[in-house]
């Protein structure tokens, strides 16, 4: 966590990245491996039905980046955005997806049914790498809701809940896992389908020093496929 | 651009050994944008080279500028005005000089000796949104012939004036009642692409 953490803090106040960019590269990253991984033609109802679920913080943010690259790949994205920060990003993003008709639920699906009859993918951008201590809030019974779903959820770098180095063996078990910049050691515990690596952004002179050892990306595709 | 510039030139085709890029970008938007190409250019394994003469101020642009120097893209302090040395260093030159937004920027210096060089060249030119010192509607006269054009949002009025070998549109981020209201008509993007090539390569 720590290490990934340093790398952040590198990337902007060394090289001088503005979270806006790299925020609006991973999100880019996750849709894309969304759409890799469920096509939406793949979806068995007739609308390619998404339920992005946003957290209090930057993985949120990437949560919205996400919804609105969704869309336009032709996806029918649904915002579920409880806590938002009074910050220009935050409330940009927020704009630049409700301008794009993209709902922004009022609350959340009581029950796990009816996120399974109305979705066919549900979006974990909860809690990221910074994560630490207690779930408040009303994100504790949303994770709940989630335990008990069915349709398969996508996480971004982090699924939801875990302890970013140990996991949580009864917690949140999504099916795909996008790891941004590099995985986290929470990754090791990951056993859904879908590994993919997003955030192309890290320079090599980066990428050396923290010995990041991570394989190549094909071509100039945004996102790889790790498992 | 970056995607673009690798879709038309990937690195296996590239005649030089080394996949040297020479990106030249203008005081204003179109030159900031050029240095986001040539950092994902980095990324995707090319060896950009840029020559950005005159620097905009702007904080954003700024970062940008560091941003390209932290990942070791070296900064020309002058652009040979011996044509025979860019043709012989670089596979193709990205021009990132002047967009549409530029007003007789092709008289100002450092444009204009620029476009000067630039007209000369033989390796082939990448050039975005509008190729530098054509006028945005009505095109070139005597000016710079790309070989490719990647246009930003939409074509310009002057791209069809252009004869180069491929023509990409970059807008697939319109949102949807933009593109209605200024009745852009986008061709369909495949996949997850975030460019369009408009004409089949020839």
């Amino acid at each position: 966590q720590e290490e990934a953490q340093a790398i952040d803090q590198e990337l902007f106040t060394e090289y001088k990245f503005s979270v806006d960019q790299l925020m609006e590269l991973a999100g880019l990253s996750c849709a894309t491996a969304i759409a890799k991984a469920y096509p939406a033609s793949s979806f068995t109802a007739s609308q390619p039905a998404v339920l992005v679920v946003c957290g209090p913080g930057n993985n949120g943010g990437d949560g919205l980046v996400c919804a609105r690259h969704l869309k336009m790949f032709g996806y029918e994205p649904t915002v579920y955005y409880p806590k938002r920060p009074n910050k220009p990003l935050f409330e940009g993003l927020t704009t630049q997806c409700q301008k794009m008709d993209i709902p922004f639920l009022p609350e959340f699906p009581a029950e796990a049914a009816l996120i399974d009859e109305l979705y066919g993918l549900v979006v974990d951008a909860i809690f990221g790498f910074s994560f630490k201590g207690a779930v408040r809030e009303p994100f504790s019974s949303i994770l709940s809701t989630l335990e008990r779903i069915t349709v398969p959820i996508a996480s971004i770098d982090i699924p939801s809940g875990w302890d970013v180095e140990k996991g949580k063996a009864d917690g949140l078990q999504p099916d795909m896992l996008i790891s941004l910049t590099a995985p986290k050691k929470a990754a090791m515990h990951f056993t859904g389908r879908y590994h993919f690596l997003g955030g192309r952004f890290v320079p090599a002179a980066l990428q050396e020093k923290y010995a990041l050892n991570l394989p190549p990306y094909p071509a100039t595709d945004c996102v790889l496929q790790l498992t | 651009t970056p995607v673009s510039s690798r879709q038309a030139f990937p690195l296996p085709s590239l005649p030089r050994k080394q996949p040297t890029v020479l990106v030249v970008c203008g005081p204003a938007q179109n030159g900031a944008i050029g240095l986001v190409c040539a950092r994902h250019l980095r990324i995707f394994d090319y060896e950009p080279t840029i020559f950005y003469p005159k620097r905009s101020p702007d904080p954003l642009y700024r970062d940008f500028t560091t941003q390209c120097e932290k990942m070791d893209i070296p900064f020309l302090s002058y652009l040979p005005t011996e044509v025979q040395l860019i043709n012989d260093a670089y596979n193709a030159v990205v021009d990132a000089v002047l967009g549409a937004e530029a007003e007789a920027g092709e008289g100002r210096e450092p444009c204009a000796a620029i476009l000067a060089t630039l007209k000369h060249i033989r390796i082939p030119i990448i050039s975005l949104d509008v190729p530098s010192g054509w006028d945005v509607e009505a095109g070139s006269s005597g000016g710079i012939s790309p070989d490719v054009l990647v246009s930003l949002s939409a074509p310009k009025q002057c791209a069809r004036r252009f004869l180069g070998r491929q023509h990409f549109v970059a807008g697939r981020f319109l949102p949807y009642d933009v593109q209605k209201k200024f009745e852009l008509n986008p061709p369909e993007y495949p996949g997850t692409e975030c460019v369009v090539a408009l004409r089949a390569p020839r």
